[in-house]
């Protein structure tokens, strides 16, 4: 097992480098936005200037020793170095976002799954029934509807600075747990509810399908001949085998949306990572780019690590020794 | 989006001499709201200002843009600065009066206001050496600074711009705690108005340096103000800027109403960050309290209610122009008859509805803004005399004409070029493009149409001249301040043209235009400058080498509960002069 | 047969609705099972025999399936039974297991859970006591070092490990009827004889009544005492073990016996398959069932449906055939001589 992780993470680490060189070699051959330019203040044609920045910034020199250098920082000193645009740490600012966007992720995450399992179950035992029917058309309609497009919707009916209907705390109410753990709950609840609907509505289709294939298994038919109750037959032995998979891609979500979940943190105003990614990117800053994309790529290596992991122990059959 | 070109517009050159100083109140023009003296307000209360995207530099001697002004000038006090209602005269601000030219202009002699002391925790008199350690520092690698170069360069032994560390400049002298001499190479106007550049800020040497030795330099988040606000400081001393998150301006304690002009009602302003969605954030600021916009204009369908439904919430600020630029180096818009043609089929009706029609701004008839110093003189709203800018709709009949003056018999273009242009892949400014392209296409034009992100398109395409691109439908002008040298010397000169981040799009290098451009900058006089860049307007505009199409109106927007004032001079919200109701 | 039948079925008939019309699984099945008594039922799969023992349990049940007739347990009705009522009965007076044994246990479950799972449904018993229990099981049924393998996984048992683990899990709250379908089927051909000597076995030790579902008559040779033949849903034949191996009167019958290895025959006699395929029980064919298949099929057959009927002389033996008794039992005779009637 130990060496198996261990086996794992090296395999991260290579991983990781992969994905700055990509990272770092897409930046440089695809055309976007002089950093140089856009840090000496747009208009600015003065070449004593620019050539001053590209030397601060290491512009100056060819990008592979640009990038041995960065690996050098990153690898020897957990640097990340600094923004091109506002010279802010880019470690401690993806540190510092990270809360935020934790606090979006792991929370709709609870949603999703208090919301999807329930509905997924119910409609796979009655399947065809008018609650299945129901269950299903408002996840098709949920799987449909976009992010941004759903997190207007209900800023417009119940936020309470500009809904018709003012419940619930708006866009730019966030506030960090530590702070005031009611207002980060109150803040958080919208965007917790659309971020969610979209998550809820897949994994109640996914598992209703695992659900109904699993239920027409030999051992749920054993199951039943042992006189089970059906809710054990359902519960014990049939969502026990078809939550493997959605624990898997809960694993997975959860670890693409901690990279940053761009749309919700924006129509809401949360400030994760995801939009210090997006800026980054329309910036073409380089140093803030490469960060969030190696924490992005971390937490989905390590969540495909802890799914691996997990999965041994939800299946006996692939258990690693 | 659009913003990019206001932010950058911020820069340029300019010049206006002594006479600046002496008066002449300008036209207030076209643009109505916004004019006239802002009401007393209340003192006390809390305003928060919505911004989509973080400021871009915080540092006196690094802010540029737009956003960054609208809070440097609550903290910060350069030279001179701009009353909310002027756009041409600056008023003494931390200097004691308007400066002394002599020796021809090439001198130039501030005093300053005793007493203007720091905030916390320098709690120091600010002093000359101040002002002359905060230009110089300008010039170091630490604080890339765009446009001290421009302005300063022709200080007296004023160095290359990205020095390791801030050289002494001998041509900036400090004989007393109070007084600061200049001493310029040649007479310019443009030095003048640049005095009320934050550039020229105190920053005190004794305390910054440490954070100055630092590359990029760590002054920013160590700042001390020496305006009615300072940043709010955390535990560490250090300010208080979240980045993506807010800033909290606060009181500063040092700073005494007696030597300042701005009344300072506010006590407490939040600088809130990423609100990104500026649909969203723009009804939060219409149905709120205590809310304005901050660095983001409202979208037309905001504007369209807030005009019909809440018109004391809205304020529209005249800005700067919007063009499209034909390049003259490239073939066949080498000839000026094909430029008059491709101006002269120009519906800018068409285009202006892009943006969202009048509401947005008045058509442009040539390039000076209205409320601009010079901007009668250049034709006024009618513009210069000259057929082919008079059709507001376009006239494809006069664009034959020009055709067959430059040699298409058929009246339409039936060479081989094909024409690159290189515009917005997004939002109004690709819409604005596409339509500009299919008038191109009507006069017989093949267009081969590039769409990259804005940022891009400058810095890898237009702003390029080695990229050669003919056509570059989203570019605009926002002067530093108003003058026309800050207009027109980087736009249009010959000698502006530069390999990279060049602004003169048209690469128009016409000697006669180089010529009065460098004449029009040693004028001194007001009124003999606004008719020399008045008809240096003119001149270029004869050239036909671009189709100006609209004179932007910046709306901002504000809480029902805000007596807001609009600085003219950044056209945003003067945080310095609103107050709550 | 004695009076009182421990299992009596009578005209059984299971439906299910489905998008191309009602699949007629069983059509008017009746049987019977004495108290310890060990019935086969032989058929091709689609016979319909699974679907009635299923029914038996109740396990058909859904809001597509149609089920009419009777299902006596002990004088009980099983086809009206409540949900609850049933539930009581399954597991514990009647018990089932299946073909594979690989998939019929859960493969997340330790083996013991699943045992001690069975004995909690229906008996209250503490953990420790249950977990006894399932040791005495596997030790019952023959599993080495019990102790040890409850806590093994499905998987990490051979296939007839897993067969002899499913037995003490039906085993478990001591059922008066085993229905066993196919058991054997997916395992190898020694494991098999084990599984069928351990299933005697237990029928004798135990005394209880054993139900045994196979396609192949070799296996119910070994452990029943009468045999049902099953085709389309309805038995064709049956009889008591002796009359039917040795003197059949159905034509299908004929073809299964002959479709099987025996050791009793010639070597080098060629199996013979039954030509053709089942029916479609969506539209069962008119007549006679058999006839689409039936080498002796005359044409009144396609016309006329047959009954069940007892075999002229024959004390316990029933078979649904319209052939005249004397012509059947000439042509079993020719088919039974191999020397004369060689087919080559």
């Amino acid at each position: 097992m130990v060496t198996y992780i261990l086996r794992r993470l090296l395999w991260a680490a290579f991983l990781v480098l992969v994905v700055s060189f990509l990272t770092f070699v897409i930046f440089y051959a695809l055309p976007s936005a002089d950093p140089a330019v856009l840090r000496a203040g747009a208009r600015s044609g003065n070449q004593a200037l620019l050539e001053s920045i590209r030397d601060t910034l290491g512009l100056d020199e060819p990008w592979y020793v640009q990038y041995a250098k960065y690996m050098e920082r990153l690898l020897f000193h957990f640097d990340f170095g600094f923004s091109y645009r506002n010279d802010a740490s880019v470690r401690e600012q993806i540190f510092d976002r990270i809360p935020a966007t934790a606090s979006l992720v792991l929370g709709a995450a609870v949603v999703w799954i208090a919301v999807g399992i329930p509905v997924g179950v119910v409609s796979a035992t009655r399947r065809r029934s008018w609650i299945d029917r129901i269950a299903m058309g408002a996840a098709l309609v949920a799987i449909s509807a976009p992010v941004y497009w759903l997190g207007l919707v209900v800023l417009y009916l119940f936020a309470d600075d500009i809904g018709r209907f003012p419940v619930f705390k708006g866009s730019g109410s966030y506030v960090p747990l530590t702070e005031s753990p009611a207002g980060w709950f109150g803040s958080l609840l919208l965007p917790w509810l659309v971020l969610a609907a979209t998550a809820a509505a897949f994994y109640a289709r996914l598992l209703r399908g695992n659900l109904r294939d699993v239920l027409s298994e030999d051992y749920i038919r054993t199951a039943r001949a042992k006189g089970l109750r059906e809710r054990s037959v359902v519960w014990r032995h049939g969502v026990r085998s078809a939550i493997t998979p959605v624990v898997t891609l809960l694993g997975l979500d959860i670890g693409i949306l901690l990279g940053g979940a761009i749309l919700t943190e924006t129509v809401f105003n949360i400030p994760g990572v995801g939009r210090l990614a997006f800026s980054a990117i329309r910036g073409a800053d380089l140093p803030m780019i490469q960060g969030t994309v190696l924490i992005g790529a971390l937490f989905i290596i390590l969540a495909n690590l802890v799914v691996d992991v997990l999965y041994g122990f939800l299946d006996p059959r692939v258990r690693v020794g | 989006m659009s913003r990019h070109v206001w932010r950058v517009l911020a820069l340029a050159v300019a010049a206006l001499t002594a006479l600046t100083w002496s008066a002449c109140g300008g036209g207030d023009a076209a643009t109505g709201i916004g004019a006239g003296a802002p009401a007393k307000g209340k003192k006390g209360g809390t305003l928060n200002a919505l911004f989509a995207n973080d400021l871009e530099h915080i540092d006196p001697g690094e802010a540029f843009y737009q956003p960054d002004y609208m809070m440097v000038f609550a903290v910060h006090r350069p030279l001179y600065s701009f009353e909310p209602t002027n756009l041409e005269v600056a008023s003494p601000d931390l200097a004691a009066a308007p400066p002394k030219l002599s020796d021809g202009g090439r001198t130039v002699t501030v005093k300053l206001k005793p007493g203007v002391r720091y905030g916390p925790p320098v709690n120091r008199t600010a002093t000359s050496a101040d002002v002359k350690y905060a230009i110089e520092r300008a010039f170091t690698a630490a604080v890339p600074n765009g446009y001290a170069p421009t302005y300063f360069g022709i200080v007296e032994g004023a160095p290359e711009p990205g020095r390791k560390k801030p050289t002494d400049i001998k041509g900036i002298e400090t004989p007393d705690e109070e007084t600061i001499v200049f001493r310029l190479s040649e007479s310019s106007g443009a030095f003048i108005k640049a005095l009320s550049l934050p550039i020229t800020a105190p920053v005190p040497e004794d305390y910054a340096k440490r954070y100055d030795a630092e590359t990029p330099s760590q002054y920013a988040t160590h700042q001390a103000a020496t305006g009615p606000y300072m940043i709010e400081a955390g535990k560490d001393g250090r300010i208080t800027y979240e980045i993506g998150k807010r800033m909290t301006l606060v009181r500063n304690p040092n700073w005494s109403a007696a030597t300042d002009f701005r009344p300072a009602y506010l006590d407490r302003i939040e600088l809130t960050m990423g609100n990104e969605d500026t649909t969203v954030a723009a009804r939060q600021i219409l149905k709120g309290k205590g809310l304005i916009n901050g660095d983001f204009p409202p979208d037309p369908p905001v504007i369209k209610e807030a005009v019909q439904r809440r018109k004391s919430q809205i304020t529209f600020a005249p800005l700067g122009n919007r063009y499209i630029s034909l390049n003259t180096k490239v073939k066949p818009l080498d000839d000026v008859n094909v430029r008059k043609a491709i101006v002269a089929a120009s519906d800018r009706n068409a285009l202006r509805l892009t943006r969202g029609g009048p509401i947005v701004g008045d058509l442009a008839t040539h390039f000076l803004a209205p409320g601009q110093p010079g901007f009668e003189e250049a034709g006024g709203m009618k513009g210069p005399n000259l057929d082919f800018i008079q059709n507001p709709d376009g006239s494809m009949a006069l664009a034959a004409e020009y055709m067959k003056k430059a040699g298409y018999a058929s009246g339409r273009y039936t060479g081989s070029e094909t024409l690159t242009m290189v515009g917005d892949d997004s939002g109004v400014g690709a819409r604005t493009a596409e339509v500009f392209q299919s008038q191109l296409q009507k006069l017989g034009f093949e267009v081969d149409f590039r769409q990259v992100p804005h940022d891009t398109m400058f810095s890898k395409f237009c702003n390029v001249p080695e990229a050669r691109v003919a056509v570059c439908p989203n570019v605009g002008w926002l002067p530093d301040f108003a003058d026309g040298q800050a207009w027109f010397d980087p736009t249009f000169s010959g000698e502006s043209i530069v390999p990279e981040n060049n602004s003169n799009w048209p690469q128009l290098d016409f000697p006669a235009i180089n010529e009065a451009i460098d004449d029009a900058k040693k004028i001194t006089g007001q009124a003999r400058r606004d008719k020399a860049w008045g008809k240096i307007d003119r001149m270029v505009m004869a050239q036909a080498p671009a189709v100006p199409w609209i004179w932007d109106k910046q709306a901002n927007i504000a809480s029902s509960d805000v007596q807001g004032a609009i600085a003219r001079w950044n056209a945003q919200w003067d945080l310095s002069f609103t107050s709550i109701k | 047969m004695s009076a009182d039948p421990l299992l009596a079925i009578e005209d059984l008939r299971v439906g299910f609705r489905t998008d191309d019309g009602l699949v007629q699984a069983v059509r008017g099945l009746s049987l019977q099972v004495a108290p310890g008594g060990a019935l086969g039922i032989v058929g091709e799969s689609g016979s319909g025999k699974s679907v009635a023992m299923l029914t038996v349990l109740g396990l058909t049940r859904g809001p597509n399936a149609e089920i009419a007739g009777e299902i006596r347990f002990e004088g009980r009705d099983l086809v009206g039974a409540r949900e609850s009522e049933l539930r009581a009965v399954r597991g514990r007076r009647i018990a089932m297991i299946f073909q594979d044994p690989q998939s019929s246990m859960h493969p997340f479950y330790r083996v013991g859970r699943q045992l001690v799972e069975a004995l909690k449904a229906h008996q209250t018993m503490t953990r420790t006591a249950a977990r006894e229990r399932a040791v005495e099981l596997l030790a019952l049924v023959g599993i080495p070092e019990p102790r040890r393998r409850v806590d093994a996984y499905p998987h990490e048992y051979s296939g007839g490990m897993r067969q002899r683990a499913m037995i003490a899990m039906a085993l478990a709250n001591d059922p008066e009827l085993l229905i066993a379908d196919e058991p054997t089927t997916a395992l190898d051909v020694t494991v098999q004889a084990q599984i069928l000597d351990l299933l005697a076995r237990l029928r004798e030790e135990l005394g209880m009544a054993l139900v045994l579902l196979t396609h192949d008559l070799g296996v119910v040779a070994q452990v029943t005492d009468e045999i049902a033949v099953m085709y389309a849903g309805e038995v064709v034949e049956r009889g008591s073990r002796e009359a039917i191996l040795t003197a059949p009167e159905h034509p299908y019958t004929w073809g299964l016996l002959r479709s099987i290895p025996r050791l009793d025959r010639p070597r080098g006699e060629e199996l013979v398959p039954i030509a053709g395929s089942p029916p479609s029980l969506l539209a069962p064919p008119s007549g006679c069932a058999f006839h689409p298949r039936c080498p002796y099929v005359r044409e009144a057959h396609r016309r006329v449906h047959p009954q069940l009927d007892p075999a002229p002389g024959a004390v316990v033996h029933d078979v649904r055939c319209l052939l005249p008794a004397t012509t059947r039992r000439r042509l079993w005779r020719e088919l039974a001589a191999p020397a004369e009637g060689g087919a080559r």
